[in-house]
């Protein structure tokens, strides 16, 4: 009885991961459900009408503190003040480099002056492995449809210096603006660069 | 104290001329040098310079392709005119795994070396050399770093070599990878990295590192096998795969040394580089061997070899009072059997070598072989019904081998079991054949040999180890009872085989073919009235003639065009097509590939069993699997290239395609569970 209890709920198991892929550019984005610093529960099916920037992030990695220097909260309070929802990602576990308290989260938001949306908790890891996300920071652009549009990188220089921002392709700056004019974004998947993010 | 003594040290090397190394510099977790392998150089050399790295324990720096994260070292140059330098030459990468991620980099001692190469008609008596490098070094958290390196390195009419750094480029120079120039080719169609590259070196290559970044998915299993003289690499592609340069170049590491290969990017798309599932590396010819004679055990147990057994099965059972008797019938019915496949294997290596697009099972695609097999297993059931004695060897092929006795009619017996059997290419057998056709002759020959040693293995045993004799029940009535059974499945094989030659040439010519039954059941009868001495030569002549109406009968059948297509409203699947297959797995869907033929019973089991079954097509429509079938039935040359492409020269073949996975073969013989398990399995794969 217990053997095939266990059989079942193996199987079960199997066919719940079964139903989650890699992310596929142009095809529907994978729903999530994910609390943020408030309490507050968001699933991407509560967006349905609004496109949808994910940004994972970890605030201790260079990669993301190069961007902090002022072109993420730019990019931030330009797309959120055109309706656009923004996400901001940490899929540290607990215990792990990145993973911070909903307070200390807020406390980063309001020192770095950053201006996303809400910022999620994915201590489980299962939204970050089902967008394939690698590195922070790591971009994705889901359109009103709840259609990924674009997924990898911020820019096309991967590097930490502040100074290579201006010299970079805007690759992520790019696709948004695309996807706001209803388009599509070329390219809509980018090599993602930074630190490994800390499932 | 470290640093007084290197400031002395430092101070004695400028007495002497100028330093080889520019001393340690230290940044977070890590310091470095730039070091070069000459303290003087003249006009016209080439010297190597070292960036060397030594990291805490547990810190690393990067490959040039990181991996999944992380940022490859980079350096700039700033040297005098005439003076230039080389790209990095990059050590034999480690894979650091941090799960689900994995990435390529290098802990330790760590040495970067890069070629400086200096004009013949460098005229200053110095050369100053600037690097700036830009590294990341991590260990669970990742720090960036810069370091500004100078070095002078004096220039005069004889070359110094720097004696003190001897050992640290040694060590260099054992842990880059040996540059290999052999020919290899990469393709990135069907959602992965597969590559195949001219290997003739002996050597187990046991993990590869693709240079190219985003090209494949890091963590993903690599695929790694030798086929002859060729090396197969597979790795699924990088979700972030978005293109890469036509030449790439790629290390491959053995136990103790690691290569490095050029891979040129394949310009057939359409001919595909494949490694199956089963391959996985060279296997040795033994194995293959056994592997081959396990193959051909098991085809005794094949529908299509089944009546013939219980034929043998039945006329040893008839010696068995005589032990030399059943000895020598084994062997001669071994004979046959080897004998048979080792012609088969001549005929189908000479085919191939002749470019006949063929394949195993092409006996039976021809209808008129189909409508001799019919006459001959109709004849054979009625023989063993009493209608007419094929002499007392209850088996023969014909006319003249009518009257064999004991060893020939044992022979041709063996030869009939394997024209019966090559059709259902039993699991072991598929692979043993697909190993065969790329080996030399003698090898396919000897394959071929062991196949045959394996299915006429019961029969030896039979005759030669008493306490398998000792099973056999003791002769009696119950013989003749069972001679008689025995005809049935005979009747049906027949009928199968009616069914399939219907199928090849239409209703009109199995009509005729029906006709010509008739003709061999009279032919039967009347040779058989003859045997009881009731008939005379009239008779005789009479029953020769009827045989020869029945051979004549088929071939006067019309020609069909095309096997009819049936009705598509029921069926789950869709004819395949090589441009359909690419189609729709250029859009990402999966795909299950069904390679089948009418005459093929293993794979009409299979259907009935496994993929007509409603919980695979449940399994097929949740996943949303396009099921494509390929009819082999008729000889059909797009179906046998793509036979081939997996080693495989019959069928049933099933592959399944799962985006981003390398196709997946599943097993000759499928359970009720084994399609919707592997899709379970597959689509769990991230």
């Amino acid at each position: 009885m217990k053997l095939r209890h266990l059989v079942l709920t193996a199987s079960a198991a199997l066919l719940s991961l079964g139903l989650s892929a890699a992310p596929q550019v142009g095809t529907a984005a994978p729903d999530f459900t994910v609390v943020d610093t408030k309490g507050n529960s968001h699933s991407l099916k509560d967006f349905a009408g609004k496109n949808v920037v994910l940004e994972w992030t970890n605030h201790d990695c260079p990669f993301v503190v190069k961007h902090y220097s002022g072109n993420m909260q730019a990019l931030q309070s330009d797309l959120t003040g055109q309706d656009v929802v923004w996400l901001t990602v940490i899929s540290s576990a607990p215990g792990k480099q990145g993973h911070v308290s909903p307070a200390k989260a807020d406390e980063l938001t309001a020192s770095r002056d950053a201006a996303p949306t809400a910022v999620v908790f994915d201590e489980s890891g299962v939204v970050g492995k089902a967008y394939d996300a690698k590195t922070t920071p790591h971009m994705y652009v889901i359109d009103k449809a709840g259609v990924l549009q674009y997924m990898g990188g911020i820019d096309s220089i991967p590097s930490a210096k502040v100074d290579d921002i201006s010299k970079a392709t805007p690759l992520f700056a790019n696709a948004a603006k695309a996807v706001l004019a209803g388009g599509k974004p070329d390219p809509a998947v980018t090599k993602p660069y930074g630190c490994s993010i800390k499932y | 104290m470290r640093r007084v003594i290197f400031l002395l040290f430092y101070c004695s090397m400028l007495i002497s001329g100028h330093a080889a190394t520019t001393g340690w510099q230290t940044a977070k977790h890590l310091k470095a040098e730039l070091v070069s392998e000459y303290q003087q150089v003249t006009p016209g050399q080439t010297v190597r310079l070292a960036l060397h790295f030594v990291p805490d324990e547990h810190w690393h720096t990067y490959w040039q392709n990181p991996g999944d994260s992380g940022l490859a070292t980079s350096l700039s140059w700033q040297l005098p005119e005439g003076v230039t330098a080389g790209d990095i030459q990059w050590p034999t990468p480690h894979a650091i795994a941090i799960p689900p991620l994995v990435n390529y980099g290098f802990e330790g001692n760590t040495v970067l070396l890069s070629d400086l190469s200096i004009a013949a008609d460098y005229a200053s008596d110095t050369i100053d050399i600037q690097l700036q490098a830009d590294w990341l070094v991590c260990e669970e958290i990742c720090i960036p770093a810069e370091a500004q390196f100078s070095l002078t390195l004096s220039v005069a009419s004889n070359a110094l070599l720097a004696d003190e750094q001897s050992a640290l480029f040694r060590q260099a120079q054992q842990q880059l990878p040996q540059p290999l120039n052999i020919s290899g080719q990469f393709d990135t169609s069907g959602g992965a990295f597969s590559a195949v590259i001219d290997w003739q070196q002996p050597t187990d290559i046991t993990v590869f590192f693709v240079a190219a970044t985003e090209l494949v998915d890091h963590a993903a299993k690599q695929q790694i096998s030798q086929q002859g003289t060729q090396l197969l690499l597979q790795q699924p592609l990088n979700t972030y795969f978005s293109g890469v340069d036509d030449q790439i170049e790629l290390v491959l590491v053995s136990a103790d040394t690691a290569y490095s290969v050029q891979l040129t990017k394949s310009r057939q798309t359409a001919a595909e580089i494949l490694v199956t599932e089963g391959q996985q590396s060279s296997t040795a010819l033994w194995l293959i061997l056994l592997m081959a004679a396990a193959g051909g055990l098991i085809l005794n147990l094949m529908p299509c070899v089944f009546p013939v057994l219980s034929l043998k099965a039945l006329s040893i059972a008839a010696n068995s009072t005589q032990q030399a008797q059943q000895k020598r019938d084994a062997l001669f019915y071994s004979a046959g059997v080897v004998l048979s496949f080792v012609t088969l294997a001549l005929l189908l290596i000479m085919l191939r070598a002749a470019g006949a697009a063929i394949g195993w099972g092409f006996q039976l695609q021809s209808p008129y072989m189909v409508a001799l097999l019919v006459y001959l297993l109709f004849a054979l059931g009625l023989s063993l019904s009493g209608v007419v004695q094929f002499g007392l060897g209850l088996m023969n092929t014909g006319g003249a081998l009518t009257a064999a006795k004991g060893g020939k009619g044992s022979f041709f017996t063996g030869v009939l079991a394997v024209v019966v059997a090559s059709p259902c290419t039993a699991p072991f057998m598929g692979s043993a054949l697909g190993y065969a056709v790329t080996q030399s002759a003698p090898v396919a020959l000897l394959v071929f040999a062991a196949l045959g040693l394996g299915m006429a293995l019961p029969f030896l045993l039979l005759a030669f180890v008493p306490g398998f004799a000792r099973l056999l029940p003791k002769p009696g009535a119950w013989m003749d009872t069972l001679k008689q059974v025995l005809a049935y499945p005979l009747y049906l094989s027949a009928v199968w085989l009616l069914w399939v030659y219907g199928r090849q040439a239409g209703v009109d010519a199995q009509a005729l073919l029906l006709i010509g039954l008739v003709c061999v059941a009279a032919a039967c009868w009347l040779w058989g009235r003859k045997q009881l001495a009731q008939a005379g030569r009239v008779g005789a002549g009479f029953a020769l003639l009827l045989v020869l109406l029945a051979l004549v009968l088929p071939v006067l059948a019309p020609k069909q065009a095309a096997p009819q297509v049936q009705s598509s409203d029921t069926q789950h699947w869709q004819p395949w097509s090589a441009a359909t297959l690419k189609q729709l797995r250029e859009q990402g869907k999966p795909v299950l590939v069904n390679m089948t033929a009418d005459w093929c019973i293993t794979c009409l089991v299979n259907e009935r069993m496994a993929l007509n079954t409603d919980s695979s097509k449940a399994a097929l429509a949740l996943y949303d699997v396009t099921y494509l079938k390929g009819d082999w039935t008729l000889r059909d040359s797009a179906i046998t290239e793509y036979l081939r492409l997996y080693q495989r020269d019959g069928v049933p073949l099933y592959v399944l395609y799962w985006p981003g996975q390398p196709p997946q073969v599943l097993p000759q013989i499928l359970t009720p569970d084994t399609l919707p398990q592997t899709l379970a399995r597959l689509s769990s794969q991230p």
